[in-house]
Formats: structure tokens, sequence, C-alpha cells
């Protein structure tokens, strides 16, 4: 099953490996240093930071209310979901939709993300792609099905071959996710060159700018808040703590 | 000229004071005095070593400065700042600190306004406008104040538990319990909120409020095993439910029994602290009789 042991050249490793790893921190570097520069302050909306922190707050309720009274949670359940003065029933959002391609601000934060990201990404891929093809680069430590094969192994047209060797471009995109954390320690926290925190943050949509909809977000948060049954925690909680000494260490020393 | 050990020595040093001090930062520490200490001489003496943390350490210099009164270290400090930073935010707002130090409230809140002018969501800026309030003594325009700040940010615990403060100044025991109950739902593993809930209710009285002062007092010690202030208030708030007379049988040999548990828990725990001290029989004594006169009669 995994076949016979390849020794690859050491020359691969000196002037392959090495050098793409090199090559891609440098870029990384540069890449942050170059978002700093074209970075421009984001203009909060007071009424965007205002609705983010009150969804925040009626998931919390659904989350922690348990730990309330049950009075005290049902008056907050009640100042959000009451049919008529109920925050989420009352308040309506004015809606623009922003359109990416119109709204200008929008545009260009867009075209500068996919110019310091994306564009350095293809180029330099698609260099290290042609300039070190043809032959096999390194080894991943786990097995790999056959199905990677035509995507970690182009340019090797070996039908044999493990698909766990791959080529020099499958081990610049390793290095590029790799290198986050090193990019942390010379950077420091928040560096523009972590470009999977950029991807995450896309998916997540972050806590601080609102989804374009408030309406939806406000409607939905209304349905999730009006299932919730309030279980206190607290039910037995003398119970629970006597039934063992308490521990008193670490408190007279 | 310093030899190399000494030169690594005073690497170490810097090292060292520059970590401490961000413990404290980012601990929230207001230990002033030692912070102006070591900050002065970091300050003064090592500034070269410290790059680009020492604006930082300037802010929180500057800060301490004020609050030990010392009001030439945080000239200088804010000095140092604004040459680095002309039009920052957070520089005015530092700015307007020293003013407030200075009793120069007016002048202040000129600062304060400007930032707020130039950029309406500074939350900086609105609370130090409200601090102004509270230190000139107003305190219903402070809770008007904070009340407004804090139907926009509703998030900011910071601000719910100012609020919480100014209401228990002001005896309004109903609404600090409101706002401390924001923090519980936000924080539900801090026990301190928790206890402070508990005392809340309990000063609140009645009943159904010393119930639920002695629930969450035990609350307080489940997360915390060793509060103190918690179990002292378990005892009291069950000894209460336990003497009313309006309580049923069932109800009373409950409360009677968390007394109990909660009376030999003190005592361990003053035995435990007296071990191998010599007065430790004395205050076991003291405190079993403390315990008995604090004890309300039972009818």
């Amino acid at each position: 099953m995994a076949g016979p042991e390849l020794l690859l050249d050491s020359s691969i490793r000196l002037w392959v490996v090495l050098p793409i790893v090199f090559i891609t921190f440098i870029v990384g570097v540069l890449r942050h240093y170059v978002t700093q520069l074209l970075h421009n302050e984001k203009k909060v909306d007071l009424q965007q930071v205002s609705d983010s922190q009150v969804l925040l707050r009626s998931r919390i309720l659904r989350e922690n209310g348990k730990y309330l009274p049950k009075q005290s949670f049902a008056m907050r359940k009640h100042y959000f979901n009451n049919p008529e003065t109920g925050f989420f029933k009352k308040v309506k959002r004015k809606v623009i939709p922003k359109n990416p391609m119109t709204d200008t601000s929008m545009l260009t934060d867009m075209m500068k993300g996919n110019l310091t990201n994306v564009l350095p990404m293809i180029l330099i891929g698609g260099w290290i792609n042609w300039a070190f093809s043809g032959f096999v680069t390194t080894k991943v430590p786990f097995p790999l099905t056959l199905r990677f094969k035509p995507m970690l192994q182009r340019g090797i047209e070996l039908l044999s071959l493990d698909a766990s060797w791959v080529s020099s471009a499958s081990w610049y995109f390793l290095n590029v996710f790799g290198l986050r954390s090193m990019y942390t320690l010379i950077l420091g926290q928040d560096n523009a060159a972590d470009q999977s925190r950029i991807m995450q943050d896309q998916m997540t949509g972050a806590a601080m700018a609102m989804p374009p909809d408030p309406n939806k977000a406000f409607k939905s948060e209304w349905e999730a808040l009006e299932i919730v049954e309030h279980r206190w925690a607290l039910e037995n909680v003398e119970e629970e703590l006597m039934c063992q000494d308490l521990n008193f260490r670490g408190l007279f020393s | 000229i310093l030899s190399i050990p000494e030169l690594f020595l005073l690497y170490r040093f810097t090292n060292y004071m520059r970590d401490k001090l961000r413990k404290w930062r980012e601990e929230n520490y207001r230990n002033s005095e030692q912070i102006v200490d070591v900050g002065e001489e970091l300050i003064n003496e090592h500034a070269s070593k410290l790059g680009d943390d020492i604006w930082i350490i300037y802010e929180q210099v500057m800060i301490a400065a004020l609050d030990c009164s010392r009001d030439d270290l945080a000239w200088s400090c804010l000095q140092e700042l604004k040459r680095q930073f002309p039009d920052s935010h957070r520089v005015k707002r530092l700015a307007g600190m020293r003013l407030e130090a200075l009793e120069r409230y007016e002048d202040a809140n000129k600062l304060y306004d400007s930032i707020l002018q130039d950029d309406p969501t500074n939350t900086a800026a609105r609370k130090r406008k409200i601090s102004i309030l509270r230190a000139q003594g107003k305190s219903s325009e402070a809770i008007r104040e904070l009340n407004e700040y804090l139907e926009q940010f509703v998030g900011d615990q910071e601000a719910w538990h100012e609020l919480s403060e100014l209401y228990i100044n002001e005896h309004d025991y109903a609404k600090a319990a409101f706002c401390l109950e924001e923090l519980m739902m936000t924080n539900p593993h801090n026990h301190l909120y928790c206890e402070q809930y508990a005392e809340v209710k309990y000063t609140q009285g009645g009943l159904e409020n010393l119930e639920l002062a002695r629930k969450y007092f035990a609350q307080a010690l489940k997360l915390n095993n060793r509060n103190m202030r918690a179990l002292f208030g378990l005892y009291m708030s069950a000894s209460h439910i336990a003497a009313s007379p309006k309580v049923s049988a069932k109800v009373k040999k409950d409360n009677v029994k968390y007394a109990a548990w909660a009376t030999s828990q003190i005592s361990r725990a003053y035995q435990m602290a007296g071990r191998g001290k010599k007065e430790n029989k004395c205050s076991v004594k003291a405190v079993e009789e403390m315990l008995e006169s604090m004890q309300i009669t039972m009818s």
C-alpha cells in the first residue's frame, strides 16, 4: 500500500523547499505592510454598533437566561418579544441595499482586498508551478487517496506514484496557511498577512459589523427567543452545594 | 560603560518590569503608586530598550500619575504622546483626564465634546463625561446620562457595573439588581457578581428577596468555595428566613439545616486558619460566640 520509499535528491531540499518557504514568508510580510499603507479608517455607524450589541444581548439572554431569576428573565423576554411594544417587533430599520457593484466604498475595499491577497497568491503560485514543475518535492506524513493525485501532483504524470508525494505548488499552499503562526510571532496579532483569518471573517460576518439586513436579523432573533423556556439553574443549588465540605485550599497560606 | 553580565542583567530587568506593567495593564490593576515607581524609572532610564511599547507605557504611567497627583510626570508623558500622535482622540482623552484631575471640569467637558463632534461613536469620551458628573456629585444627572449611554451601548459591562454602584448609593436597590442581573447574564461564572446581587437582594428584604439572596449566595459559593462573604451571607439569609413567623414548617426546617451547615463550614474555616497558632482556641471560641449572637431567635 505504501509503495517503495523514494529517495529525493538533497538539492531539492536546498533549492526548492527552503526557497519556497522563504518566498512565502517574505511575500506575506510585504503584504502586511502594503495593506497597512492602503488601509483607510472604516467609519462605523452608530446605529449599526448599537443594533449589533442589542442582538448580542438577546443571544446571551437565550444562552444564559437560566442563571437569572424567572421574573427577570420574563421581564427581558417581554422587552424584546412583546407583540406590541417589543424591541424586535417595533423597531424597523431603513435598509438601503448596498449593491457591491455601485457602492463605491465597498467596491474599493473589495478591490484592495483582491489586489493584496488574491493577486500575489495567484502570481506566485503560477510562477512556482512553472519554475518548479516536473518533480516531486516532498511527502505529506499521512496517506492520501488517489483522488488527490491530479490536484497535488500537477506536472507529474506517474500513475503508480503514491498520492502522498506532492509537487512544489502544493508545498507552496501548505506554507501559505502554515506560516500564519510565524506571522503572529513576528508581526504581532491582527496582522494583515493572515489570510485564513480574512477568510474566516468573510464567513462568520464579524460581530461588530452588521449583516446588511438588520430587519432579518431581528426577525430571526425574535423567533429564537420566542421558543426559549426558562429552566432555572439555581433550582437545587443549596443541595448541590452542601453535598460536600467546602474546599478552602489556598485560602490560608 | 557596563560589562557584559551587567548589560545582560539590565536587559533582564527591563524585560521583567515591562512584563509586570503589561500584566497590570491587561488585568486592570489600580496599583498606581507602584506603576508610577516602575514606569518612571523605565521611561527615564531605559526608554531606548522599550521600542514601540513605550507609547502604551506612557499612557499607563500617565493615568497612574494622575491617580497619585503627580502632575509633573503626567504632563511630561502627555507631551511625549502629543508629539508622537498629534491628532489622536485617544491622546485627547488623556488630556481631558488631566484636566479632570486638576478639577477644571468645564475645560475637560469642552475637550470631550469636541471629540464627540468628530466621532459620535467614541465611547471613551462619553464615559469620561459621566465620570465628571459623578466627581461633581451630580448623581442623578450621572444616572440619567449613563442610562442614555447604555440604551445605545447595551453591551458595555463597565458601564452596567458603574450604574449599579450609582443606584446602590441612591438606595434604589431594585434598579441596582437589574444592572447586576445584566452582569450575571454576561458573566455567569463570575462569583463576585452573584455575591453582589445576593447582597442587594438581602438588603431589599422581604421573604421572596431573602430566598433569592440565599440562592445566589449559594451559587457564589458553588462558583468559588473560598468566598467567605458569601458563606456568611448564606448563613444570615437562611437564619432570617428560618426566624420569620410566616414560613411553613418545611421551609423553616430546610433553612435551619442550611444555616447549620454554613455554621459548620465557618467554624471549619476558622479552625484551618488558626492551625498551628497559639491564639487558635480563642479565635475559634470567638467565632462561635459571634455566630450565636448573630443567630436570630427562632420561635
